[in-house]
């Protein structure tokens, strides 16, 4: 039954279709071909499946076909049941007649003899060819036709039509389709039972030795065809499954195993789709042949088609010793490029689904690099090893595929000498490119052995041989190519022992073939074994051989591409790059690597980018492509250091700087994000203040292999907190030198405003190259989206402070100085955590008030307990701590630098001053209100400083300084008592008006004119009480005794001395931290040079000479005895009273006007009336009067009450009662009714 | 134990977090290059595959020649992707289970840097002795 086989392959391809017999009996055919063909093919039609299932075919193709046809005829019975798939499904009878008799006659009993076939499904068309207005002849038809259905059809089946050509009946033509389609329908299912049947049969009798797969297959595939023609395409599929399943398992039983085919010619060339399109061959597999034909479902077929390939290669490889060499690579080859012509021509874009169609392309794809990787293991074995690029993918894909195992490897024929000598050279000649950069990695293996080894081994006639004899037939076997990698050690060293004997080369036979002959005798080998013409020409030569490997390659990742297998596309486009790198299309080629290096790259797969990487620059430079050049050096030095050596590293710096420092045609940013990063220092954040500079240390981490020069940097300060503003660069000043890995650098920073900033972006030049990063950490992730939400917050690296008081400066003494005596003035420098280092402090003294420039200032530590620690009473040179720390130092252009020490102390400068006050101060008697106020004010001076500090004295402090300066005594006096004699006893009053003791040492009193000194008339009370210690803030009495003296002559002694000057000699000793002291003595001559210490007070005093001759006496009337509320209105009473007659002014009403005037304390009181007035008092003596004014207390307590004066009146004439300031009460408000409770 | 094994961690932006040849063969220098290309080619099958399925072990996805690669998928998209030429199905989804346990420690430290490198040499040890135990 094998014998059929190729008539089999014939038949399929001429009935791929539907055949309906017609049975012309009236020769009537040509006259109805026309209206029955276009019918063709059917529309829809409805067929059972195989599980009897109704199926709607749209489009069933069929053919009429004539019996008397010779296609239709001379068939062996036997050929018919097995090749039923092509005969007739139904058959047409065309008849005509037009006379009962002669239908009774001769029609019947030949139709009888046509339709008693029952195998056949028949029907019956019946033409009637009579015209239309002929009605006989209508009749005669009609009656006929009458007749040959009664005798034709039966109750079961209508199996007659009729054709009216003359007026041919809408109807007819749908009821000979239904009538064509149940026999189609029948005939099919009747078939199908019968494969079925046969097939059953067999498949039982599957395990006899006599079984025949062939016959199997025959049926199997006749009944999978006859679907295929009647479209009914699930189930042809089906049955192609069932077959395969089957066939390979008959392949893979090993009882089974019998000579394998495939050793006549033609026999590599598998051709799995399109028989119909190619002159047919086929693998005979024992008894066996396979091949599918489909006509429209494509994906499903390549899929099939794949694993089949897969599966019969792997048959192949069983067998494989049986077979021409390469025979299983030569097949795959031929199937996988039959199904790629057969599909791609079938499919077009868009017809399928998406998800599909990418199926479609993957599939493509998977076929196109399995037809790849074989074909290149054909180019290496002939030698075009050194033109497969070494990459990661075609290393993968051949180091892991073992060598073609024939039973004996394809020696070297006879004649091939010339052959072997060209390939020698080839492989002299042929040294592997250099690669750029100077790179030195082993390349990657194309071979998962030794080719050399595997061959000889495989050698039947090679029986022994020094393996070391093999390399030595090669020079440079070990440098010059890759694929000669040496063996491992071990085995070289194990071998070496075991063949050691020498000798027995001679014979050309037995000695192990050199690698050139290998090639040739590959070569010669697969000649024999390929058929295919095109095949073998693309093995032919390199060129041939490039070609077809880059088609193969295009193909496969054209189809990856579109499949969205974009690693997989991706990657062949690098083996396409690599192929267009070689033949100097670098332009192509940049394009491809960069898609690939992109992919690696976003990816982050290292290892694969720096295999393609190196490629892509060089293209680059080659290109002239500076930027994209410079990018790739980047790149490659910013991949991880391991990947390559330091000398390689080195070299892409090298480039990176040459370009650097060339002159670029376009010079643009690079990104050295990768290589340089930087960071903030460790420890805690550079803090400033508002207004300082400083200097920010970054960490620079640089990934150069080498030192690197970068001739500026500057780096941007973001503020966090101010969004507003754009970042501030920061530069350095020189160029920097990077050495590799952690470097630590210092920027000058000016002031800023106060916020916090982190470090933005590093900017830079290396030679005319700007460059930038953005990376802050080591180690972080390459910059992708995705990854800044796990983006560390970046950590400030610098803080400014917002304004505040840096230094603080302050009157040291709160308390009077001494008036004009040069005074220390103390100001406390208080830094604020803030270092004051080289600060300069201008003075400027107010007016009234002068430096005594002629003395060192003088600085000292601040001690706050200083204060606390003072005692009045020691010297203030005990308290002094000018043995502990003062410091002298002197005015320069009214401006003093305060010494590094008390940059961060608090200290006290003591600036010698002298406030001067002109005038004397002026004794008051005892008892009167002295307004304290104005002697306050009078005391006051101010001093204005100016503090210059901070880093660069770009900070100032200014503040005026207020100094209270002071007599040493108030002054008062009073008359004591009144002697009989006429002595007064004058009481002057001292007050001590600092916070020093006072020692007075003598006191004297120069008085006025009319008042004279008692006693010895020196002026002096007794000397005995001196010295006298006056406490600070207390009193102390002198008493002088003076009588009244004649007034001397108006006119000289009245200018000579109007007033009294008490003078006092005294000494102070009080501590400057305190207030007054010791006045800066010009020359320190030493404490006990008491004289130079006495120091003079003078006050003046008003001596009034007493009352003598009282004209007017008022007198305060008592008050209420309800006494004062505040708020109450009181009247106030004075009496006057003329105690003499006025004598001079004698007026004719005798009547004088008095004027008044009441004299309060506003806070006190309120008046209500006149304050000031007249009153008209008689001149006569003894005249009194009552003054009334109605006040109103403000205040609650002891309050003066007001006062009445007489400012016409002479005081020495006006007698006063009481004589003296009294007090009187003032209770507090009443409560107010409105907010008593009542009870 | 398998011949070869070589272990990959890809995270979710499809860049290699881990890698260890953890296989008994002395590993070849250029093997490192061979396998990252199979296992990164790989990655398209499991992008098509990830999706269709809500198995997190997904065996055998991708053949080449002899080494088959198996891959465990996170549910942070996170591979654990093992190419490996031995069959042994339970001890390779027992490897990825105890492998996803560790990673999900590493996860909480908060030191590491979720879609980094992992550098802990007690995460590489560890990786490894559950290599010899399960593969």
């Amino acid at each position: 039954m094998a014998s059929f086989l190729p008539q089999f392959q014939s038949i399929k391809t001429t009935f791929d279709h539907v055949v309906l017999a017609v049975e012309d009996v009236s020769d009537l055919w040509p006259m109805v071909k026309k209206g029955f063909e276009e019918r063709l093919p059917f529309k829809r039609a409805f067929l059972n499946n195989k599980t009897r299932n109704p199926v709607l075919v749209d489009e069933l193709p069929a053919e009429f076909i004539l019996t008397t046809d010779a296609r239709l005829r001379s068939r062996f019975p036997q050929e018919q049941s097995l090749f039923w798939f092509r005969e007739p499904y139904a058959t047409i009878v065309l008849v005509t007649c037009e006379d009962l008799d002669e239908f009774k006659n001769i029609l019947k009993p030949r139709l009888k003899l046509i339709v008693q076939n029952d195998e056949r499904e028949w029907f019956i068309v019946f033409v009637s060819k009579a015209p239309a207005h002929n009605d006989q002849a209508t009749k005669m038809a009609k009656k006929v036709y009458a007749k040959l259905e009664v005798d034709f059809s039966s109750k079961k089946r209508e199996r007659c039509c009729k054709l009216d050509i003359n007026a041919p009946d809408a109807n007819f033509w749908d009821d000979l389709e239904t009538k064509i389609m149940e026999c189609i329908r029948n005939t099919l299912d009747r078939r199908i039972q019968f494969y079925e049947e046969e097939i059953r049969k067999l498949s039982e009798q599957r395990f006899m030795p006599v079984w025949n797969f062939c016959n199997f297959f025959i049926l199997k595939e006749s009944l999978a065809f006859m679907f295929e023609i009647a479209h009914l395409h699930e189930d042809a599929l089906r049955e192609y499954d069932e077959l395969e399943l089957c066939y390979l398992e008959t392949v893979n039983m090993v009882g089974k195993q019998r000579e394998f085919g495939g050793v006549e010619q033609g026999d590599d060339q598998a051709t799995l789709l399109g028989p119909a399109r190619k002159p047919l061959t086929q693998i005979v597999h024992d008894d066996s042949f396979r091949e599918f034909e489909f006509g429209s479902i494509y994906l499903p077929v390549k899929q099939r088609g794949y694993s089949f390939i897969i599966s019969f290669s792997k048959a192949l490889t069983l067998h494989e010793s049986m077979l021409p060499f390469c025979m299983r690579e030569v097949w795959v080859i031929t199937a996988c490029l039959a199904l790629i012509d057969a599909t791609a021509s079938h499919y077009k874009d868009g017809l399928a689904a998406p998800d599909v169609e990418k199926e479609f392309y993957r599939v493509q794809g998977e076929i196109y690099t399995l037809c790849r990787t074989k074909f290149m293991r054909l180019g290496y074995l002939i030698g075009y090893g050194s033109d497969i690029e070494r990459s990661p993918v075609n290393s993968a894909s051949l180091s892991m595929l073992p060598w073609p195992k024939p039973a004996v490897w394809p020696s070297l024929p006879s004649n091939a000498s010339s052959e072997v000598l060209a390939k020698e050279k080839m492989i002299l000649q042929d040294s592997p490119r250099p690669k750029h950069f100077g790179i030195q990695r082993k390349p990657l293996p194309l071979e998962p052995s030794v080719l050399l080894r595997e061959a000889n081994r495989r050698r039947a006639s090679l029986s022994a041989g020094n393996m070391s004899e093999l390399f030595d037939g090669r020079p440079n076997a070990n440098d010059s190519s890759g694929p000669l990698s040496p063996l491992p050690k071990v085995n070289s060293v194990s071998m070496s022992r075991t063949f050691s004997s020498p000798g027995n080369f001679e014979g050309s036979i037995d000695r192990p073939m050199r690698l050139a002959e290998i090639y040739v005798a590959a070569e010669h080998a697969l000649r024999n074994t390929i058929s295919d013409v095109k095949l073998w020409e693309s093995l032919s030569s390199i060129e041939e051989f490039e070609q077809k490997y880059l088609d193969l390659s295009k193909g496969a990742a054209n189809n990856y591409h579109r499949s969205w297998w974009k690693r997989h596309g991706v990657v062949l486009d690098g083996e396409i790059a690599a192929v267009y790198h070689k033949h100097e299309n670098y332009d192509f080629a940049a394009n491809l690597y960069e898609k690939v290096c992109a992919l690696y790259a976003g990816e982050g797969w290292e290892n694969l980018l720096a295999e393609v990487l190196p490629n892509l620059a060089e293209c680059q430079k080659i290109q002239n492509d500076q930027a994209g050049y410079l990018s790739s050096c980047v790149r490659l030095l910013s991949l991880d250091k391991g990947l390559f050596l330091t000398k390689e590293r080195q070299a892409f710096q090298s480039e990176v700087v040459r370009l650097a420092h060339s002159e670029m045609e376009h010079p643009v940013p690079l990104d050295v994000s990768s290589l340089i990063t930087f960071s903030g220092n460790q420890g805690p954040l550079l803090e400033l203040c508002d207004g300082d500079p400083g200097t920010l240390s970054v960490t620079l981490w640089s990934e150069f292999p080498d030192d690197i020069t970068l001739e500026s940097l500057s780096l941007t300060l973001t503020a966090t907190n101010n969004t507003d503003e754009g970042a501030k660069a920061i530069k350095s000043t020189e160029a920097i030198v990077l050495r590799p890995g952690r470097n630590i650098i210092t920027l000058p920073l000016p002031p800023q405003k106060p916020g916090s900033y982190v470090l933005g972006v590093l900017t830079g030049q290396i030679g005319q190259l700007r460059f930038r990063s953005h990376s802050f950490s080591k180690g972080g992730p390459a910059d992708s989206d995705d990854f800044l939400s796990y983006e560390k917050p970046t950590r400030p690296i610098l803080k400014v402070a917002n304004p505040r008081s840096l230094v603080d400066l302050a009157a040291a003494v709160s308390s009077a100085l001494l008036m004009n005596e040069s005074q220390w003035v103390g100001i406390i420098v208080r830094p604020l955590n803030y270092s004051l280092k080289g600060a300069v402090l201008h003075i400027d003294a107010g007016p009234g008030l002068r430096i005594e420039e002629r003395h060192h200032f003088e600085i000292e530590k601040h001690e706050v307990g200083t204060q606390n620690m003072t005692n009045l009473d020691n010297p203030p040179e005990n308290l002094s701590p000018v043995s502990t720390g003062v410091k002298q130092l002197t005015l320069e252009d009214g401006k003093i630098k305060l010494p590094d020490w008390t940059s961060n102390i608090t200290s006290v400068l003591w600036i010698p001053l002298r406030a001067v006050s002109d005038g004397l101060a002026k004794g008051t008697p005892a008892g009167t209100v002295v307004p304290q106020r104005q002697s306050v004010v009078d005391g006051l001076r101010t001093i204005a400083l100016k503090l210059d500090f901070g880093v660069s004295h770009n900070q100032t402090f200014e503040k005026t300084i207020a100094v209270h300066f002071t007599d040493p005594f108030h002054v008062s006096i009073r008359v004591a008592d009144k002697c009989n004699d006429g002595t007064l006893l004058l009481q002057v009053i001292l007050q001590s008006q600092v916070k020093a003791s006072l020692a007075i040492s003598d006191a004297w009193l120069d008085l006025q004119d009319g008042f004279a000194h008692a006693g010895k008339g020196d002026g002096r009370p007794a000397s005995s009480f001196f010295p006298l210690i006056v406490s600070p803030k207390s009193k102390a009495g002198i008493l002088f005794s003076i009588y009244l003296a004649e007034a001397p002559a108006k006119d000289e002694a009245k200018e000579l001395q109007p007033v009294s000057i008490l003078n006092i000699k005294y000494t102070i000793s009080g501590s400057r931290n305190l207030g007054a002291h010791t006045p800066v003595a010009e020359e320190l001559t030493g404490p006990d040079n008491d004289k130079a210490e006495y120091l003079t007070f003078r006050s003046e005093l008003v001596l009034q000479r007493p009352v003598l001759d009282p004209c007017l006496a008022v007198g305060f009337l008592s008050l209420p005895s309800s006494g004062l509320r505040v708020g109450q209105l009181v009247t106030m009473k004075w009496r006057v009273e003329r105690l003499k007659a006025l004598e001079e002014k004698v007026a004719s009403d005798n009547l004088d006007e008095v004027l008044y005037e009441v004299n309060i304390n506003p806070e006190n009181w309120m008046i209500a009336g006149r304050k000031r007035g007249y009153v008209s008092l008689s001149t006569k003596q003894g005249s009194r009067i009552e003054i009334s004014i109605l006040c109103l207390p403000l205040v609650a307590g002891y309050v003066r009450p007001p006062q009445l004066g007489l400012p016409n009146v002479d005081e020495a004439n006006i007698s006063c009662n009481p004589p003296g300031p009294h007090l009187v009460c003032v209770l507090p408000p009443p409560l107010s009714s409105s907010y008593c409770v009542p009870a | 134990m398998a011949n070869t094994a070589c272990f990959m961690i890809v995270s979710k932006n499809d860049i290699p977090i881990y890698e260890a040849e953890v296989g008994t063969v002395p590993k070849k220098e250029d093997a490192a290059h061979q396998h990252q290309f199979i296992l990164h080619a790989a990655l398209d099958i499991v992008q098509d595959m990830a999706w269709t399925t809500s198995a997190m072990f997904l065996k055998a996805i991708d053949r080449f020649n002899d080494l088959v690669v198996s891959v465990y998928i996170k549910v942070i998209h996170t591979r654990l992707m093992l190419l490996h030429d031995s069959r042994n199905d339970d001890g390779i989804k027992s490897f990825f289970q105890e492998v996803h346990e560790l990673y999900i420690k590493t996860l909480l430290n908060p030191l590491y840097l979720p879609g980094s490198r992992i550098t802990s040499s007690h995460f590489d040890t560890k990786v490894r002795a559950l290599a010899r135990k399960y593969l």
